[in-house]
């Protein structure tokens, strides 16, 4: 009996000016979301590509003067995400490349000092259409599911034959989740197709497999948002009360829990911003190396004080020996020290931020919104696992280069008792063409869902948990 | 008459509202085949309410419908199966066509195997333009969406007919025609019960009239009994008469 409602739904919301005008919605902004989305990407690769080029060509010209000088900069570029075009996500936000210094690492610009102001509610990809504009059609088209039907009267006249009301429920989400989803497949079909017509490269890797879950996210975001409308239709009496509620639940979901969820989280776990943090690790590093030189110098004074001039640079005196020792257990002690005081402040900031970043997304998962933003968001390589994956492969890199070129170099400055000061260099040789590169570990699709289980959960909850209220609601809905 | 079983019965019905009003109060009624029965009463009276109950959209708060003996209540998708309704003002999918109103209807009433000529033979059946088989019925006359209510109820062929003021707003002519297509169904064999303020058609149509007064079934008459009375009269007199102690 319930297919007979899906045709009726279906055919009832073809014949009515609904259709046509979602038809014509979907079909021009997911299509244009896509096409222009795909021009800035294609944009971004150009300017990174130039960018790495660049850098390379100045890596190629590197010795190790220029690493004694301190003046070395090796930077790490991350290439645009392949699936931004579906949504931005941090894309805009990450930064385009890190430096590695001898100093540490500093992120570089990012493509965010480009945008307009307008950008900051979002640019219009496809992810931002389906949040902002097909959630809340998709709440407009349940409006009348229910209360509709009881204001025209048609909702006795169905339920006076042998029909059971889960049937009719069943069946009017189905069939007008179908009249909505159609032309939304369509679109993202037309969309697509736009991308293989650009050359863009859908079919490598398991890119497919990806727009496959974005679309299937979509999907079941759409069905959410469609179900919690025929909720709040059964649970309206007429229409237009279901309308307001369905604008009020809309902006709660959409623009209010995202955003107050940082807030609230903000306010229960502050967090010292990166500025802060990064001001307090250049004084502790400043500080270190001044009592290291303050050090260093008092012991050079010690051994070499007394000695005949020129035994500091004679290597095989006892002085020279004996010095060569300590400097190397101070310069060693002040470098753990140094590790471990910088690396206990990072440390604290990381998990501060992290728990404040875990209470936001834990509050903001009460939107279907940012479960479905997140979750698309890492599957296109944009969003938080991304973000992790960059800042790992900062911290891996720097390891790395401090092990292949900048350890290489010692700079030894020393700070004598009389106030003056003295700086010495020792190098060993370095291999700059066998520098390693740097590389981001992809997330795999597997590692997404690990990710995202909460979102996932998210989600899901809100498929059942609508669908549930809202038949409990209509099997004591007054038909009158 | 009598000795056959009741296709409609309510047993000692009774509605009281959550705001307190007593809708139906003791209400006993049997309706058998092959019999017009119209409710008349004031709005308010609780006419709507009887039919509201035999349909199952709200529960009693005592007693029982019996739709061909099965209770209501405790059964309402089952009875279900043997009543076809007609609501006052007939409600329809304005974008469908009549063809497409009655066959998703007919679904619903069990009926999946018909073809478009069925469809157009119930609706000659109803004088329905044949112009108007095929056209979206949110232009349809009241007259016009009254007769493609009844041809849904026709072709439910369910052997009780609820209809609710069916005449309401009716032109004479609409008025009488449907009139007709009752006293056919009613040869048939179709329990009908018919609430109605129309005294006049009431007279003419109905095996046994009852006047409902706050609730109450407060008079009965049968068509023989109303050759010799006036029931215009009896039905003023009824509704002149003190409120009744609920």
């Amino acid at each position: 009996m319930w297919k007979t409602i899906v045709k009726k739904e279906i055919l009832e919301n073809i014949l009515s000016y609904r259709f046509p005008l979602f038809g014509l919605i979907a079909m021009v902004l997911i299509p244009l979301g896509m096409y222009v989305s795909q021009l800035d990407y294609a944009k971004r690769v150009r300017d990174h590509d130039e960018q790495v080029r660049l850098a390379s060509e100045a890596a190629s010209s590197l010795n190790i003067q220029d690493v004694m000088a301190g003046t070395v900069s090796i930077k790490g570029f991350r290439r645009p995400a392949l699936l931004s075009v579906y949504t931005r996500g941090f894309e805009g936000t990450l930064p385009r490349y890190y430096e590695f210094t001898q100093e540490g690492t500093k992120p570089g610009e990012s493509s965010s000092g480009e945008e307009s102001i307008l950008s900051v509610q979002g640019k219009v990809d496809f992810v931002f259409i389906v949040q902002m504009v097909l959630s809340l059609v998709a709440l407009l088209f349940a409006s009348d599911v229910i209360a509709g039907e009881k204001e025209a009267g048609t909702l006795r006249a169905m339920l006076s034959n042998r029909l059971p009301r889960d049937a009719i429920l069943a069946g009017k989400i189905a069939g007008g989740y179908a009249a909505l989803w159609a032309p939304f497949a369509g679109a993202f079909l037309v969309g697509l197709l736009l991308l293989v017509l650009g050359a863009f490269p859908v079919f490598g890797g398991d890119t497919p497999a990806r727009i496959l879950v974005v679309f299937l996210a979509a999907s079941v975001f759409l069905l959410a948002y469609f179900t919690l409308g025929t909720m709040i239709s059964a649970s309206s009496s007429k229409t237009r009360t279901a309308l307001v509620a369905i604008l009020l639940v809309w902006a709660f979901f959409q623009l209010i829990m995202p955003k107050l969820s940082d807030m609230i989280a903000a306010l229960v776990h502050p967090v010292r911003t990166e500025t802060q943090v990064s001001l307090e690790k250049s004084l502790l590093a400043g500080s270190l190396g001044m009592e290291t030189a303050k050090e260093l110098g008092r012991q050079f004074d010690l051994i070499f004080g007394s000695a005949p001039k020129g035994t500091a640079n004679d290597e095989k005196s006892p002085e020279r020996i004996k010095w060569d020792a300590l400097k190397a257990g101070i310069e060693q002690g002040a470098k753990e020290r140094r590790a471990q005081q910088l690396g206990a402040i990072d440390e604290t900031y990381r998990q501060q931020k992290r728990r404040q970043q875990n209470l936001a997304v834990n509050l903001s998962l009460v939107s279907p919104s940012a479960a479905f933003a997140r979750l698309v968001a890492d599957v296109c390589g944009t969003g938080e696992l991304e973000r992790t994956k960059y800042a790992e492969a900062v911290q891996a890199h720097a390891r790395t280069l401090d092990g292949a070129l900048f350890s290489k170099v010692k700079r030894t400055l020393m700070i004598h008792a009389g106030g003056g000061t003295s700086l010495g260099f020792s190098a060993e040789p370095v291999d700059f063409k066998a520098l390693p590169q740097f590389k981001i570990a992809p997330a795999s699709l597997a590692d997404v869902f690990k990710a995202n289980w909460k979102s996932l959960l998210s989600l899901l909850f809100w498929l059942v948990a609508p669908f549930a209220a809202a038949y409990i609601r209509f099997t004591k809905y007054d038909v009158r | 008459m009598t000795d056959a079983n009741p296709i409609l019965k309510a047993d000692d019905l009774s509605k009281r509202y959550e705001d307190g009003v007593l809708a139906v109060d003791h209400l006993n009624l049997s309706i058998y085949p092959g019999e017009v029965y119209c409710l008349l009463g004031a709005n308010g009276a609780g006419k709507t309410t009887t039919i509201n109950l035999f349909l199952n959209f709200i529960p009693p708060t005592t007693g029982t419908c019996y739709i061909k003996g099965i209770d209501v209540n405790k059964d309402p998708l089952e009875a279900k199966k043997h009543v076809a309704f007609v609501s006052e003002n007939v409600m329809l999918y304005g974008n469908f066509t009549a063809r497409q109103n009655l066959d998703f209807f007919a679904k619903l009433g069990g009926k999946t195997d018909l073809s478009k000529n069925d469809y157009y033979q119930v609706m000659r059946r109803v004088s329905l333009q044949e112009k108007a088989f095929d056209q979206r019925v949110k232009n349809f006359s009241k007259g016009m969406r009254q007769k493609l209510g009844i041809s849904i109820a026709i072709i439910k062929d369910a052997p009780a007919i609820l209809l609710d003021e069916p005449t309401s707003g009716l032109d004479p002519k609409a008025a009488t025609e449907f009139l007709e297509i009752m006293a056919e169904l009613k040869t048939e064999g179709k329990a009908i019960l018919m609430s109605t303020h129309d005294i006049f058609r009431a007279k003419e149509i109905g095996d046994r009239v009852g006047i409902m007064k706050e609730g109450r079934l407060v008079m009965e008459r049968t068509r023989q009994e109303l050759q010799y009375e006036d029931l215009v009269k009896i039905y003023i007199d009824y509704m002149k008469s003190e409120p009744l102690a609920i």
